[in-house]
């Protein structure tokens, strides 16, 4: 509600959103929320944040200061924040204007469920690269040891239930198998 | 060989006056000397090395680049040096390098091992004599250089620091950047001397060699060219400026902009403002950049080049449909006009426009409208002066046996191009030269233009009159051709006779002074006109009378690896005459010098001004230092030196990072930090990240810093807090490759509070991403996107974002206050085994990635399978029902027990199959 006439809202197109009478300025999905603020706002009330984020105590998983950046030397109050949202468990986010700080907001929102596959190594499907990506994850293993085993042991089946010593006339596997 | 030992020990010959002058002023005291260009800076700097090479000495030189660290080396060992300098590469393992260095003698060493050693106490600092800091003027405060000095200034009161400059003029940007130079250096005098110095200026006045200059006119159509580039270069500076009124006028002059570093200026202003630049702006620059090049290329090279780089520009303009403006003006019509002229004529004309000075050929070319062109090909005229000049030498040759024998010429030109085109232009003639390019660069595109219309005809199906067209045209040439030749011969005859004279008489030479030869190949550097090529291009009776003559090298002034490739040759070759095709300030100076260390023998050089431009730019340069040394001669005197500046006391307040007496910090850094804990704040840094420039920084906030390999994070500030710092290009990049979020799984397991960095470039602008870029629908592709999505998975990940290294440095140690500091065993045994864990995790982390690898496993079902089956053990032996009922899905049941039941040879078998 207190966000009624942000200029930030005219630019969360992709999502739906309506005013509601919530604690932190958006809610974005059942365990993340945002704070909105602009520097300039900031610099004119520097406790209205603080007492924002006391208020917020930590009731959501994820918690973001959004933080729109339209002064021109931010270095200061920049450190100020950074520092507030490390003690307080914000993650914060810049934005250099209200159509980036909206397109944050809304690909909070449409990504909710994704999962982070975007973020991570493309593995490639076929079998013997995810074994070895499977037995590499192993701390101590790495990809010619995976290989070596499953030569040796057959299968996946087979290298998990082999013994200690089994694995250990292994070449270049040690005595570091912890399982 | 004989001639290297000679040539080398002209090289280590006695310092002229002012240099031995130079040398023992900075010899007795500590100090940074800005020389001008070319007046000898190395040889400075070898005599320095040639006194500490020995091995009760340990000096570090600092700043040098591997080729210049190989003359030094070379030119020491070839003057009999024993204890030659050794170079610390990452060769030299770790804890071999202590006793590395207390052998002593004079070492250059990679700034980053520096660093390093001496955090580590690797180095016995209190052992070095001192440093030598070549290029000093690239010293500036966050550069690892100057934290090298800080860390040996800290260490040492009583070792020396000299630095050694050339550049003059990069201490004319900026406000008193003279002296935050010497700042940084700790040294507390300022050594100059410019070329005007008295001394200087007296001692080469004696020694003078013979200049001869040459002012070569252009030929109209080159002039005509050359005003129609300047007038429109002049607008695109005043259209510049009309859209940029914030810029600085005046720098943005067309004398300036005529001058070589122009582009690095207008980068210089524009580069923080890049991103809020119109188009428009962006272009212009583009295209000052472009008619820049015309500009050089119009005197630098052939017609033919030059055309046909004006018809690709043109072309290329069609093609992406942008046009810049200066295309439609009227002077560039002029320009293209003129350009084409040059190189052929319409053949109404040919008559009466048939130059005997540049012999035309006649050369038919059909085009679609039956156009008949002639080849005029006007040579440059420098090669016209430059002809001249060897024709000169040449006789003055014949009766010089007064002077004992001919004497060696040296030909310089700027680059390798402009080099292999006069080589060739002495070997062949200007025609043959010509014609042959024109026919490469040209020849080519009437072949493609005509498949083309081929092509064309083919799809419209338009039964034109002209299928024959490729046949004629091969007829003409071959016709051409062989005229060609036959003109080529008499032309040889004619106008070639003095210059294939001298290139039969270099072959004489080059057998009887095979070692020399030899020695030369070796060195690889030289551009030798090989004897084999001339048997090729000249005909046999083109053969006159033998005597003793001299040896013709061309060598570039610029774009060879070896910063010193000239100066050998110089010295190799011994010139008694030297023409310079371009006129180059170092290498005028290296010339005085070289003249200067050699009393008694003659050298003359002649200096060939293309016209206008060129020597305009040539001035400029000059003016350009002399303005700089002026300014800096200003600067010293007004110049405050604090007494503690050199930092041999305990006074000097850059030194002093903390409260704290600097020589503590020696101890505390021993004990690996950890008697004083709570006092000294310490932060571990990973050994890789000091390629940046933050540990400097944080190391000057007053907090130690402890390198090390970790495999996690890149900085530990406290034991909870842990940061990957990123760059921008950095973030975008292991967003993409997956690599940012196998870190962030790593921090977010070990440390309680990850933080991510992300730095941004302090010259350029401080946002994520520009302006007006921001697409309408969100895609999976953008950063911000990415980000997002990073963030939702790791709410533990915090983010700092800082806009410059100094800011961090900053936050990092607000962020330490009040916190206990980290532990360097704790920090690398974190990564190397999983047992120490925080107990956020129900779970072994370890087989849980392992599970989460396998098919038919998700983050959902990964749950309900861990708490169903004790270990991976366990899982192996379910049945597939069994895996059905924990998962709640046959597919991923399936999918998940074929995967572990399959074998590995039948897996193997598999992948065969599908290749």
């Amino acid at each position: 509600p207190s966000q009624r006439g942000n200029p930030v809202l005219r630019f969360i197109r992709n999502v739906p959103w309506e005013f509601g009478d919530v604690g932190p300025d958006f809610v974005l999905g059942t365990s993340s929320c945002a704070l909105f603020l602009s520097l300039r706002y900031h610099h004119l009330h520097p406790g209205y944040i603080h007492e924002r984020l006391r208020a917020l105590g930590r009731s959501f998983g994820l918690q973001v200061l959004l933080l729109q950046v339209d002064v021109r030397d931010p270095q200061q109050s920049l450190k100020d924040l950074a520092k507030v949202c490390l003690l307080t468990d914000c993650t914060l986010l810049l934005a250099w204007s209200p159509e980036e700080a909206g397109r944050y907001l809304e690909t909070f929102k449409s990504y909710e469920q994704k999962p982070p596959d975007l973020l991570k190594e493309r593995v490639e499907q076929d079998f013997l690269s995810r074994v070895t990506d499977c037995l590499t994850s192993v701390k101590s293993v790495n990809r010619t040891d995976a290989l070596s085993l499953l030569g040796t042991f057959g299968s996946l089946a087979a290298v998990v239930g082999a013994s200690r010593e089994d694995l250990s006339l292994c070449p270049g596997v040690g005595p570091q198998k912890v399982r | 060989a004989r001639v290297r030992v000679r040539g080398s020990g002209a090289a280590m010959a006695a310092l002229l006056e002012h240099e031995s002058q130079i040398f023992l002023e900075l010899f007795h005291r500590d100090g940074l000397v800005v020389c001008a260009r070319g007046l000898g800076i190395d040889r400075l700097l070898l005599r320095f090395l040639r006194l500490y090479c020995e091995p009760a000495s340990l000096v570090l030189v600092l700043n040098t680049s591997p080729a210049e660290e190989e003359y030094f080396i070379d030119q020491l060992r070839s003057d009999g040096v024993v204890h030659l300098p050794r170079r610390v590469t990452n060769e030299i393992a770790n804890n071999t390098r202590y006793e590395f260095y207390t052998q002593g003698g004079v070492i250059f060493a990679t700034s980053r091992i520096l660093v390093v050693d001496f955090l580590t106490d690797r180095i016995p600092a209190n052992l070095i004599t001192g440093i030598l800091v070549y290029k000093a003027h690239r010293i500036i405060e966050s550069c690892q250089e100057a934290f090298i000095l800080r860390l040996y200034r800290q260490k040492n009161k009583q070792g020396f620091i000299k630095a050694f400059t050339d550049n003059a003029v990069a201490f004319n940007t900026g406000f008193c950047h003279v002296e935050r130079v010497m700042k940084n250096l700790f040294v507390g005098k300022l050594y100059l001397w410019p070329r005007f110095h008295i001394a200087v200026h007296s001692f080469l006045e004696k020694h003078k060699p013979e200049v001869v200059e040459i002012h070569v006119a252009m030929t109209p159509a080159m002039l005509a060219i050359q005003t129609a580039i300047l007038d429109i270069l002049n607008a695109c500076l005043k259209e510049l400026k009309r859209y940029n009124p914030a810029l600085e006028v005046e720098d943005l002059s067309l004398e300036n902009a005529i001058a070589k570093p122009f582009d690095k200026t207008i980068r210089h202003y524009l580069d923080p403002l890049w991103h809020q630049l119109g188009a428009k702006t962006k272009s212009l620059v583009q295209d000052l950049k472009i008619l820049r090049t015309l500009l050089l290329y119009l005197t630098q090279y052939d017609c033919v080049t030059f055309l046909n780089l004006l018809e690709s520009l043109k072309a290329s303009e069609k093609a992406f449909g942008e046009n810049s403006g200066w295309l439609f003006l009227d002077s560039s019509t002029s320009m293209f006009v003129n350009a084409r002229a040059r190189v052929y004529r319409i053949a109404d004309e040919k008559l009466n426009q048939k130059g005997k000075g540049s012999g035309s050929e006649k050369r038919d070319v059909k085009k679609e409208n039956e156009l008949k062109r002639e080849l005029v090909l006007e040579s440059n005229p420098k090669w016209e002066a430059l002809r001249e000049v060897l024709k000169e030498i040449e006789n003055e040759n014949k009766n010089s046996d007064n002077l004992g024998g001919p004497g060696q010429v040296l030909i310089c030109a700027s680059d390798d191009r402009a080099c292999a085109q006069l080589r060739e232009y002495i070997i062949t003639g200007a025609e043959a030269f010509l014609t042959r390019l024109y026919n490469k660069t040209f020849g080519k595109d009437e072949k493609a233009a005509e498949v083309w219309i081929k092509d064309r005809k083919a799809m419209k199906s338009k039964g034109n009159a002209k299928p024959d067209t490729g046949p004629q045209a091969k007829k003409a040439k071959l016709t051409a051709s062989s005229k060609q030749n036959k003109q080529k011969k008499q032309q040889d005859r004619t106008l070639i006779q003095m210059i294939g004279k001298t290139e039969e008489e270099k072959r004489e030479e080059v057998e009887v002074e095979d070692n020399k030869e030899l020695s030369s190949s070796q060195e690889g550097n030289i551009e030798e006109i090989i004897p084999e090529d001339f048997d090729f291009s000249l005909p046999s009776d083109c053969y006159y009378g033998i005597f003793k003559d001299p040896l013709t090298i061309i060598h570039p002034l610029q774009g060879c690896g070896d910063p010193y490739a000239l100066t050998r040759v110089l010295h190799e070759v011994e010139p008694r005459y030297v023409v310079l095709y371009d006129a180059e300030l170092t290498f005028v100076r290296q010339l005085e010098i070289y003249k200067a260390s050699r009393p008694g023998k003659p050298l003359r050089y002649f200096l060939i001004y293309g016209g206008s431009t060129e020597e305009q730019r040539y001035l400029t340069a000059l003016r350009k230092e002399k303005e700089a040394f002026e300014k800096l001669i200003r600067e010293k005197a007004s110049m405050v030196v604090p007494e503690e500046r050199e930092g041999r006391d305990e006074t000097n307040l850059d030194l002093l990072r903390d409260a704290r007496p600097a020589s503590a910090s020696a101890d505390t850094r021993k004990a690996g930090g950890q008697e004083q804990k709570g006092v000294q704040q310490t932060i571990i840094v990973d050994m890789r990240e000091f390629r940046s420039e933050l540990p400097s920084l944080i190391h000057r906030r007053g907090i130690d810093i402890e390198p090390v390999t970790l495999e996690v994070g890149d900085y530990i500030l406290t034991p909870d807090i842990c940061v990957e710092r990123k760059s921008i290009s950095d973030l975008i990049g292991s967003l993409n490759n997956g690599r940012l979020y196998a870190q962030c799984v790593a921090m977010c397991r070990y440390y309680k509070r990850p933080v991510l960095l992300i730095e941004f470039d302090p010259n350029k602008s401080f946002s994520l991403i520009p302006r007006g870029s921001l697409q309408p629908e969100i895609s999976s592709n953008d950063v911000t996107s990415k980000l997002t999505l990073l963030t939702l998975h790791f709410p533990k990940l915090r983010i700092l974002w800082c806009p410059s290294p100094h800011a961090t440095a900053e936050v990092f140690e607000e962020l330490k206050q009040n916190h206990p500091q980290p532990d360097a065993e704790t920090a690398m045994a974190v990564t190397a085994d999983s047992e120490i864990l925080p107990d956020s995790d129900k779970y072994n982390p370890g087989p849980q990635d392992f599970l989460l690898k396998m098919p038919g496993v998700n983050a959902k079902n990964c749950r309900a399978l861990m708490t169903h089956v004790k270990s991976i053990a366990e899982l192996v032996m379910l049945s597939k029902d069994e895996l059905a009922k924990i998962l709640g899905n046959a597919a991923n049941a399936t999918q998940l027990f074929d995967f572990i039941h399959l074998t590995y040879a039948e897996a193997l078998a598999k992948g065969k199959s599908k290749r």
